[in-house]
């Protein structure tokens, strides 16, 4: 479980997030959803500690992250992994090198057991056959599973995906939401995604956090959402023609 | 000015963080090999081609200077030992590599930071700064003074090719010119300033493009500030070291 108690966090003299609070159980997507630009990007990179909270506190489980110190973070930080919008594949590397990154890293694995690991990953996001292929040969889709393998590859309890659909065709999104959901499940990790896609939030919205302007404005499920009468929701939700029309005719 | 001291200061602390102990001793040493591959080996093409040149000007140079019958011809080889040894293979080098070395780091570490690739050593719980810049700095504090080697032989190569062919020196007199009143210590001189000099491309440069904010646009910035204010370093430095080490 991840708790995030009152945070702010300004840069210079503006305030980008604005006294949040919210709380992520394990076992299922937590989604933070909101106009571009509305904060989600920063409060989830808060929330993991690259960046510092001006005020606050954020606990991982009974643990005061966001007091600890460099050292005590990156034990904590071995339980993570994350998905980061432009997938964040070292260019320099293959696709196997990737994903045996943090194994090198982090494990005292040999090289065969890091091997079976790092196999194991990518047969379940389903790319076989690539190992020796660089970050540039792959398409957009395929570099998301490549970053999502590379993120449970030391079998975190904690999985943050940062607009895991952003540029990819929406058939290419719902595979992608499907296998975050999927694999969330299996490990029963705490999942928090950041989206503004609604395909993805009427899907897996399990439990959603709506963020405008740095500030959080609702909370809630999937099957709460469209009943909300919340004024700025309502903006967002229904911001398309097809959308207002839908909502028009459930009245 | 203000703005001048922050950056100096976040200089050093990101130097500081650079030298912390390293995860595994393994992985840097194997990073370390690739580094002096890219930044060492494919350098020396560079340094060789514009040593020999160099070189041959500056032989030309001095003989149309001491066109005079009183002076022996022999100043001629020795004169284009000295410029070589005690400006040219360490000054002149580190300059060049700043432009060729410098740019190509800024790039690779700000590139690096606007994709995120930073972030997500960070997330891991890797010392992004160390893992990246430490095996730069070494590999470049390792390569550059056989560099410096390189580019006093092929410079006085040149000078010796250039000479002779255009009959401006005889074979002998050049080999005698250059071994005439010779000082090792100013080989000694060379590679002090050159280590210097390594150091100032190699950090400046990591420093402009770990803290890249923005896209391409600022990482070509990055690049181009990595190559003016680390030439303008060595220059500096190339003073001050002259006045310690020669005088
Ligand atoms: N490093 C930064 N320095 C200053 N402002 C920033 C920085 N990062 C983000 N912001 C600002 O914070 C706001 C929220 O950004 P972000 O979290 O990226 O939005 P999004 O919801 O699209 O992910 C934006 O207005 C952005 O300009
Ligand atoms: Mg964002």
């Amino acid at each position: 479980m991840i708790r995030a108690e009152n945070i702010t966090k300004r840069f210079g003299d503006r305030e980008v997030l604005k006294d949040i609070s919210a709380t992520f159980e394990p076992g299922q997507t937590n989604l933070i959803i909101g106009k571009s630009g509305s904060g989600k990007t920063v409060f989830m990179k808060c929330l993991v500690g690259l960046l510092d909270i001006d005020e606050g506190s954020i606990w991982y489980d009974d643990v005061l992250f966001s007091k600890l110190d460099f050292r005590a973070k990156k034990e904590i930080r071995k339980d993570m992994g994350m998905l980061f919008q432009g997938s964040a594949l070292f260019d320099s590397m293959t696709v196997e090198e990737n994903v045996r990154f943090p194994l090198d890293m982090f494990t005292t694995m040999s090289y065969s057991e890091k091997l079976d690991r790092v196999n194991f990953c990518l047969h379940r996001v389903d790319i076989i056959d690539s190992n020796s292929l660089f970050p540039s040969e792959l398409s957009g889709g395929m570099k998301k599973r490549v970053a999502i393998a590379r993120a449970i590859a030391l079998k975190p309890r904690y999985l943050f995906c940062d607009e895991p659909n952003s540029g990819l065709d929406p058939k290419t999104s719902i595979v992608i939401d499907a296998l975050i959901k999927e694999i969330t499940n299996e490990l029963n990790m705490t999942t928090i995604v950041n989206t503004h896609d609604m395909n993805s939030v009427m899907e897996n919205g399990e439990k959603i956090i709506f963020i405008e302007e740095g500030e959080k404005c609702w909370e809630g499920s999937k099957n709460e959402i469209l009943k909300s009468d919340n004024k700025l929701l309502n903006e967002f939700v229904f911001a398309n023609a097809l959308a207002k029309q839908l909502k028009a005719s459930t009245k | 000015m203000l703005r001048f001291l922050s950056g100096f200061a976040s200089y050093w602390m990101l130097l500081g963080k650079v030298f912390s102990r390293p995860e595994k001793v393994q992985i840097y040493y194997r990073q370390t090999m690739k580094e002096l591959i890219s930044l060492g080996i494919r350098s020396i093409g560079i340094v060789a081609i514009i040593s020999f040149f160099m070189g041959a000007v500056i032989t030309l140079q001095t003989a149309y200077n001491t066109e005079n019958p009183i002076y022996p011809t022999y100043l001629i080889g020795l004169g284009c030992r000295d410029s070589i040894l005690l400006e040219f293979s360490s000054t002149i080098v580190a300059l060049i590599l700043a432009g060729k070395v410098g740019s190509n780091i800024a790039s690779e570490i700000g590139t690096m930071r606007v994709t995120e690739q930073i972030d997500a050593l960070e997330l891991m719980g890797v010392n992004s700064a160390s893992y990246l810049i430490l095996p730069k700095v070494v590999a470049t504090l390792v390569f550059n003074p056989f560099l410096t080697l390189i580019s006093i032989i092929v410079g006085i190569l040149g000078g010796w090719i250039a000479g002779t062919s255009s009959g401006v020196i005889t074979s002998q007199d050049f080999i005698y010119g250059i071994q005439y009143a010779f000082i090792p210590y100013y080989i000694t001189y060379a590679i002090i300033k050159t280590l210097f000099f390594a150091f100032i491309i190699t950090s400046v440069s990591a420093f402009q493009g770990y803290y890249v904010e923005g896209g391409s646009l600022e990482v070509g910035r990055a690049s181009t500030k990595a190559v003016v204010y680390s030439s303008v370093t060595i220059l500096l430095f190339n003073v001050i070291l002259t006045q310690l080490l020669l005088s």
